[in-house]
C-alpha cells in the first residue's frame, strides 16, 4: 500500500472508511477516463495546516478571516434536508465525492441577506507540500440579495504535489443573482478540485465565469439547476493548458422548469503535451417548455502533441425549446496568420495575437475590471511571445 | 521596381497563373481587370507571399531581390502591401493594437526608431480624418462587425500609416457604395508618388475614374492577354471581357 491510500488507511480514525473503500477514482469511470490520477495516487499525502494571511482564504482545508461585511452572515453549519440531499448526491455521483466528504476538514455557511448586496474575495492559498486540504462552502443567496464571489487561486513556488478540494453549494432564491468568478493559476504542482452545485429559483440569475491556467491537475464539476421560472444561467469558461498540464471541465445544467435560459462558453487552448477535457451537457426536462439554451466550444490546439476532449451534450425532451450547440477543434487559423504577417508582424508575434485573441473573447467579458485586468496581465505572460501585447495594451490602454 | 517574369502558380492540382509577364516602374499605377476566376486575386496573394499557393515557374524580382524567397512578413518590411479582398477579422485584438504593432514593426526592420504613444496617435488621427473615420474604429475589434466599406477603409488606412513601396490592391472597390468609393480613391490618390507603386485589381472601372491608371491590363485564363492605357478600361467597361477571352 502506498500514496494515496496510505494515506487514508492512517487517517481512518476519522471518517476515512467509505473513502478507502473508494479511494481514488480510476479510468473506468466515464467521466473519469482521461484523468491521469497517477500523481494523485502515488503521493504520500499529509493534512494542511493553515498559512497565515490577513485574506479572507482557504488555506489547509480551513477558512481563515472570513469578512464580517453588511448582508452577509456566518450561518450554523448545519445544512438544510435540501442542502444535505445536493450534497449527498454530489459524494455519490462524482468519482472523487466520496473521498472529499471523507476527509472534509472545514465547512462554511454564509447567508446573504436579503436584498443585500456584497462582494466577497476568496483566496486560496496553496498548502505545504505533500498537503490535501477539503473543505465546504454553502452559500445562501436569499430573495433578491446580490452577490459578487470571487475566487483566486495564488501561484506560490511550491514545486512538489499540493491537494486542494472545494465543495460549493449555492442556493439563489427567487429575483437574487450571482456572478461568480474563477481565477484558477495555482502552482505547477497542484491538484485542485473543485465541485460546484447551484440552484436557481425564479428569476434568478447566476453567472459563472471561470478561467483556468494554473495546477498540474484540475478537475472541475460543476451543476446548475434551473428550478424556477425565469431562471437563467450562464458559463464562460477558459483553460489554458501547456506542459503536462491536465485540464477536465465537466459541466452540466439542467432546465428542471419551463421559461428558463442557459448559455454556455467555453475555449480551451492546449500547446506541448498538455491535455484538456471538456464535458458540457445540457438537460431539458419533459416539462421545460419555453426554455432557451445555447453551447459553443471552442479548443485551439498549439502543438501536435497537445490533446483535446470535448463533449458537448443535448438532451431534450420538452418540444417547444430553443437550442443550439457547435463545437470547433483546430490549429490557428492560416488566413488570419498570413493576414497579420503580411502587416508585418513575425510569426511569432502573429501567433501570439491570435492565441490572444481566442483568451479574449471570453476574458473581456469579466465585468470585474481589477480581476479583468489581473486575468490579461497574466494572461499574456502565459502565451509564448505575449511581450509585445503587453507594451500595447500599456502604452494604449491608459 | 516589380518584374514578373513567366509566373505560374497553382493551387493543389489547379493551374492558376499560366505564364504572367509584366514590368512595374517606380511611381506606376498599374490597373489590372479580368472577369471572375482569371487570377487576378491569385496573382496578388502570390505576390504577398500567401502559402496556399504554389509557384511552378518563373520568377518575381523587386527592387533587385527575388520576392519569392521572402516570408509575407519579410515582404512587408521591404516595403510590399497587400490590401486584402476579404479583410480578415480578429475578434479579441483591438484595431489600433495591429495598426501600432504594425508600424512599429515595419519602422524597426526600415531602420527607424519606434513611434511612442502619443506620435503615433498624432499620425493616426491625422488618417483617419482622410478616410473618414471615427476614432471609436480604433477601439473596435479588428474588422469584427465592421460593414464591408468600413473593412476597405481600414485597408487603405493601414496602408496610410505603412506607407509601402509597392501597394497590392486586391479589389479594394467591391462593396463599396459611391461615397465610400470616393474616400478610398482619394485615399489611394493621396498615396501617389514617383516612388510608390501601385498594383490595382479591380472588376470595374468606377474606382479607376477616380484613380487614373498608368497601364491597365487584362488578366484571363491565367494570362495577361492585352495591355493599353486608360482608355482600355473604358473599352472594356463598354465592350465586356468576351471578345478578349476568346482571343
Amino acid at each position: 500500500m502506498s500514496g494515496f491510500s496510505e494515506w487514508l488507511a492512517r487517517i481512518k480514525d476519522v471518517r476515512a472508511p467509505e473513502a478507502l473503500a473508494v479511494g481514488l477514482p480510476n479510468k473506468r469511470i466515464e467521466s473519469w477516463k482521461y484523468v491521469p490520477i497517477r500523481g494523485l495516487a502515488r503521493t504520500t499525502w499529509q493534512p494542511a495546516s493553515p498559512q497565515i494571511t490577513e485574506q479572507f482564504a482557504l488555506t489547509g482545508g480551513q477558512f481563515v478571516n472570513v469578512p464580517t461585511v453588511n448582508g452577509c452572515a456566518v450561518s450554523e453549519n448545519t445544512l438544510t434536508a435540501s442542502e444535505q440531499k445536493r450534497l449527498d448526491r454530489m459524494s455519490q455521483a462524482h468519482g472523487f465525492g466520496l473521498t472529499q466528504a471523507a476527509l472534509e476538514n472545514t465547512r462554511l455557511v454564509l447567508t446573504i441577506q436579503k436584498t443585500a448586496s456584497v462582494v466577497l474575495n476568496l483566496h486560496h492559498l496553496a498548502n505545504q507540500a505533500s498537503s490535501a486540504g477539503f473543505a465546504t462552502l454553502v452559500l445562501r443567496v436569499e430573495a433578491g440579495g446580490q452577490l459578487t464571489l470571487v475566487e483566486q487561486f495564488e501561484s506560490t513556488d511550491i514545486e512538489s504535489a499540493n491537494l486542494s478540494s472545494l465543495r460549493c453549494l449555492v442556493a439563489l432564491s427567487r429575483d437574487s443573482s450571482v456572478t461568480h468568478v474563477r481565477f484558477q493559476a495555482a502552482n505547477a504542482a497542484a491538484h485542485v478540485f473543485s465541485n460546484l452545485d447551484v440552484e436557481c429559483s425564479e428569476n434568478a440569475t447566476y453567472r459563472l465565469q471561470t478561467i483556468e491556467f494554473g495546477s498540474k491537475l484540475a478537475r472541475n464539476d460543476v451543476h446548475i439547476a434551473l428550478v424556477g421560472r425565469e431562471a437563467s444561467a450562464s458559463v464562460n469558461g477558459l483553460a489554458i493548458t501547456s506542459g503536462t498540464q491536465y485540464h477536465d471541465t465537466h459541466l452540466a445544467i439542467d432546465h428542471v422548469v419551463g421559461e428558463t435560459n442557459s448559455e454556455m462558453t467555453f475555449r480551451n487552448m492546449v500547446d506541448g503535451k498538455g491535455e484538456a477535457t471538456f464535458n458540457g451537457r445540457v438537460l431539458i426536462c419533459k416539462d421545460s417548455q419555453r426554455s432557451a439554451t445555447e453551447q459553443s466550444v471552442a479548443n485551439l490546439l498549439l502543438s501536435d502533441s497537445a490533446r483535446v476532449n470535448p463533449k458537448p451534450e443535448l438532451e431534450i425532451y420538452a418540444d417547444d425549446v430553443t437550442a443550439s450547440h457547435g463545437c470547433t477543434v483546430g490549429s490557428l487559423n492560416k488566413t488570419e496568420l498570413f493576414y497579420l504577417k503580411s502587416r508585418g508582424l513575425s510569426e511569432a508575434d502573429a501567433r501570439a495575437f491570435l492565441q490572444y485573441a481566442f483568451a479574449e473573447k471570453i476574458v473581456e467579458e469579466i465585468e470585474h475590471r481589477d480581476i479583468r485586468e489581473l486575468v490579461e496581465t497574466q494572461l499574456l505572460g502565459e502565451l509564448k511571445h505575449g511581450e509585445l501585447i503587453a507594451e500595447l495594451k500599456e502604452s494604449i490602454d491608459v | 521596381m516589380l518584374s514578373i517574369r513567366n509566373l505560374h502558380a497553382r493551387v493543389s492540382d489547379k493551374p492558376i497563373l499560366k505564364g504572367i509577364n509584366l514590368e512595374i516602374g517606380t511611381g506606376e499605377i498599374h490597373a489590372i481587370m479580368g472577369p471572375n476566376g482569371s487570377g487576378k486575386s491569385t496573382l496578388s496573394s502570390v505576390l504577398a507571399g500567401r502559402d496556399d499557393y504554389e509557384v511552378t515557374d518563373g520568377e518575381v524580382i523587386y527592387m533587385g531581390q527575388n520576392l519569392l524567397d521572402l516570408e509575407p512578413e519579410e515582404r512587408a518590411w521591404a516595403g510590399v502591401f497587400l490590401s486584402f479582398q476579404y479583410p480578415v477579422e480578429i475578434p479579441g485584438v483591438k484595431n489600433i493594437y495591429l495598426l501600432k504593432a504594425a508600424v512599429n514593426a515595419i519602422r524597426e526592420h526600415s531602420g527607424l526608431p519606434e513611434l511612442r504613444a502619443g506620435e503615433f496617435l498624432k499620425l493616426v488621427r491625422e488618417k483617419l480624418k482622410v478616410m473618414q473615420i471615427d476614432e471609436s474604429f480604433l477601439h473596435r475589434n479588428v474588422n469584427e462587425g465592421f460593414s464591408g466599406g468600413e473593412k476597405k477603409r481600414n485597408e487603405i488606412l493601414q496602408m496610410q500609416l505603412l506607407e509601402p513601396t509597392l501597394a497590392l490592391l486586391d479589389e479594394t472597390d467591391s462593396g463599396l457604395d459611391v461615397d465610400a468609393l470616393r474616400v478610398v480613391g482619394e485615399g489611394i490618390n493621396q498615396m501617389r508618388s514617383p516612388e510608390r507603386s501601385v498594383l490595382l485589381i479591380t472588376h470595374y472601372q468606377r474606382l479607376l475614374d477616380i484613380v487614373k491608371p498608368d497601364f491597365v491590363h487584362v488578366l484571363a485564363h491565367g494570362e495577361i492577354k492585352l495591355s493599353g492605357d486608360h482608355t482600355l478600361a473604358e473599352k472594356l467597361e463598354r465592350e465586356g471581357y468576351e471578345g478578349i477571352e476568346a482571343a
